[in-house]
């Protein structure tokens, strides 16, 4: 192919066509050669292009076209406001409550547990030979439906000046549901901040103590909670190939890219000793990666082992996707957690989590 | 044969199209009765051996129904024919018979000819000398017989645009676009749409094409570029690029991945684009086309804010445009 010639030889007025041509089909002055050298979503980028076809095989096409257009978003109710209308509206719209359909799916065909009296939690079984799940159906988060790319219009507040809803990746609740937080315990949030899945936790109204920490994690609690939330620091996948501001794939924070498996190891670890005995971790990211997924889970897994005295099971998560079939495109054969991919159809994600049982 | 003055169109030469002209409602004789006249073509303006029967090639007289069925009409046909004619009210009636005549001596037939004016009513109000002028012009741009009947049979608004225009986009295509003569002909041949497009949206897929998908004037040609919205262009192009499939080479002209030519992408129905070179689901692609109109409309929303109130002022004024700058020009690669 011959080279590229000069942009600049088509620096030239364009004043008499700007009125006849819709504005982004007029003729510019500049094209490409114009943008930084390396930008930190080129080298995202070509980063994953180099691990995630490896990764991903067939797939990774469908997935990259996902992170490169605009995500889908999940409207979480807001419990505490006052959003009737604002929910009902929602709906009218054509949205539906993504948990609420899963427990439809759940119930439906299942032998559902029976309550007497109506709790916080309801329990799934979703098949026989699978275990219970249960979903707490205070969680409500609004998606519109496949294919449908309409957006949501920012919340606003209501009387009390509480937001009816917030916008959020519909898939992050699904780490939070994981966690299966039963009436009265305790939880920590290990990574919490902006508090996006905190949120999500609130809203189960099942929590005796929920505590909140982000980046100084003192090691004094341990063998204390019920639940506990590992969400930790990672690649960002969807940012890094969209933005450049705060973008990890930058030079300059190549070492702190480079460091991430190893601080993330480091938080499931402490997350683990922070569990009680019986008591779950949920371990999760935003990325695709095995090295800051699977392969940090296997790990940590190993080292509370050998030098924690602390086994761990990997609990099943089917039975919870199962329920999220129709919403949430799931990599198809995790060997460890699960993975929603991002496609065209269902852009959300990518969300990993694999749920960890603390058994002594 | 009679030849009337002041109808200078009819200077024709030979060619060998041949029109059938089936008389009928006529008193005598009662059955049809077939003759044939070769055309000609105006190829040489001096040349002067017309040979159509003069009562046909009355310019000045009446379209009457008669003179249609003369002409080969059906019955159908000539009604069709000067229902349309009389929407015109009256005033430039007398066009109609000469504009006839230059359609059949382009050597389009009646079918043809029907199908013109279904197609473009306007053509039944240019002037037959006009029509004629254009005829020749686009002939002289390199549209030779067959391609120049197609073209006119399947895009007959091009008998309808004044020579400049034509002639301001084809050279539009040659000193701006830096094609060579010869595909300016083939664009037009197989885009003739192009002679009613607006330059600066012409230029910005020319610009699209060059400097984003980075392929050569000959690679447009062959790809019928020009045939295609610039949406789909751009949809079909940025599937593929964010699938990971198509690169824009570098200055070298080099890339990573062994993109597909754009002949293979853009000049196929959209199945085979999907099936064989973006390997996705028709459902993943009409999201994402919806995906991209909105992204789109977000572009020039900004824009909009960022140029702010004094972009919309300026007059549309294509001359100047023209004039302007043509020297400015893409490099010619074959
Ligand atoms: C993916 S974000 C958490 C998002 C949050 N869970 C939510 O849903 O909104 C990861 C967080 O980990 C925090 N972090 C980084 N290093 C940490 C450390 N050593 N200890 C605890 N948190 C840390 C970062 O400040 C960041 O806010």
């Amino acid at each position: 192919m011959a080279a590229l010639m000069d942009t600049r030889i088509l620096l030239r007025k364009i004043k008499d066509l700007r009125s006849l041509t819709p504005r982004r089909n007029r003729v510019k002055t500049k094209w490409a050669g114009s943008l930084p050298k390396y930008p930190a979503t080129n080298l995202a980028l070509q980063n994953f292009d180099a691990t995630y076809k490896l990764q991903l095989g067939e797939q990774w096409p469908s997935v990259r076209v996902s992170l490169l257009c605009e995500q889908k978003y999940g409207a979480l109710s807001n419990n505490f406001s006052d959003n009737e209308g604002v929910i009902a509206h929602l709906q009218s719209q054509g949205c539906r409550d993504i948990v609420s359909c899963a427990l439809d799916v759940g119930t439906r065909g299942m032998a559902a547990s029976s309550h007497d009296k109506p709790t916080s939690i309801e329990s799934i079984t979703v098949s026989p030979d699978m275990p219970t799940v249960s979903l707490s159906p205070n969680i409500k988060c609004l998606v519109f439906p496949r294919r449908d790319v309409s957006r949501f219009k920012p919340s606003r507040p209501d009387a009390h000046g509480l937001l009816g809803y917030y916008l959020m990746d519909a898939a992050s609740i699904l780490p939070v549901l994981a966690l299966d937080v039963q009436e009265g315990q305790s939880v920590l949030d290990l990574c919490a901040a902006p508090g996006g899945k905190a949120l999500v936790l609130l809203q189960t109204q099942a929590i005796r103590f929920l505590h909140l920490n982000d980046i100084s994690w003192g090691e004094t609690e341990r063998d204390t909670f019920d639940r506990v939330l590992v969400d930790v620091p990672c690649t960002t996948d969807r940012h890094s190939v969209k933005e450049e501001e705060n973008n990890i794939f930058s030079r300059v924070r190549t070492k702190e890219k480079q460091k991430l498996p190893q601080l993330q190891l480091e938080l499931l670890l402490a997350g683990i000793k922070a569990v009680r005995p019986g008591g779950l971790v949920v371990y999760s990211t935003c990325s695709l990666s095995q090295l800051q997924n699977e392969y940090v889970t296997e790990r940590a897994v190993h080292l509370a082992r050998e030098e924690l005295g602390i086994s761990l099971q990997v609990a099943d998560l089917r039975p919870l996707t199962q329920l999220f079939q129709d919403t949430f495109n799931f990599a198809p054969d995790p060997y460890l957690g699960q993975l929603v991919l991002p496609h065209l159809t269902a852009n959300f994600g990518p969300i990993y989590m694999c749920k960890l049982q603390r058994l002594n | 044969m009679s030849f009337l003055p002041g109808w200078h169109v009819l200077r024709w030469t030979l060619r060998s199209a041949t029109c059938t002209v089936l008389s009928r409602r006529q008193n005598i004789p009662q059955q049809p009765v077939m003759s044939t006249c070769r055309l000609y073509c105006s190829t040489d303006r001096r040349t002067n051996q017309p040979s159509l029967s003069p009562k046909q090639l009355q310019p000045g007289r009446d379209l009457s129904l008669q003179a249609l069925l003369d002409m080969g009409f059906t019955d159908a046909q000539a009604d069709q024919i000067l229902e349309q004619a009389n929407r015109s009210r009256g005033s430039k009636i007398e066009n109609a018979a000469s504009m006839l005549m230059t359609l059949f001596v382009l050597g389009l037939n009646t079918s043809s000819v029907v199908k013109v004016l279904q197609k473009c009513p306007e053509v039944m109000y240019v002037n037959g000398t006009h029509l004629q002028q254009r005829i020749d012009n686009l002939r002289r741009l390199g549209l030779l017989e067959g391609s120049l009947q197609r073209v006119v049979s399947h895009y007959p608004p091009i008998l309808t645009l004044p020579l400049k225009r034509v002639n301001m986009v084809a050279r539009f295509f040659r000193e701006k676009c830096a094609f060579t003569v010869q595909q300016v002909t083939e664009i037009l041949r197989d885009s003739p749409a192009v002679l009613q497009t607006d330059l600066g949206q012409l230029e910005y897929k020319f610009q699209y094409a060059y400097f984003r998908i980075g392929v050569r004037q000959p690679e447009m040609v062959k790809s019928k570029l020009f045939r295609v919205t610039l949406d789909e262009v751009r949809c079909r192009h940025s599937f593929l690029e964010r699938r990971g499939l198509y690169q824009t080479p570098d200055k070298k002209g080099q890339t990573c991945i062994i993109n597909p030519k754009l002949n293979d992408f853009l000049n196929v129905p959209e199945e085979t684009f999907l099936n064989d070179i973006a390997k996705a689901t028709q459902e993943e692609f009409e999201v994402f086309q919806k995906l991209m109109a909105k992204e789109w409309q977000e572009e020039d929303d900004e824009q909009e804010r960022d140029t702010g109130a004094d972009s919309d002022d300026d007059d549309d004024d294509e001359e100047e445009e023209e004039e302007e700058d043509l020297k400015s020009g893409y490099s010619k690669r074959k």
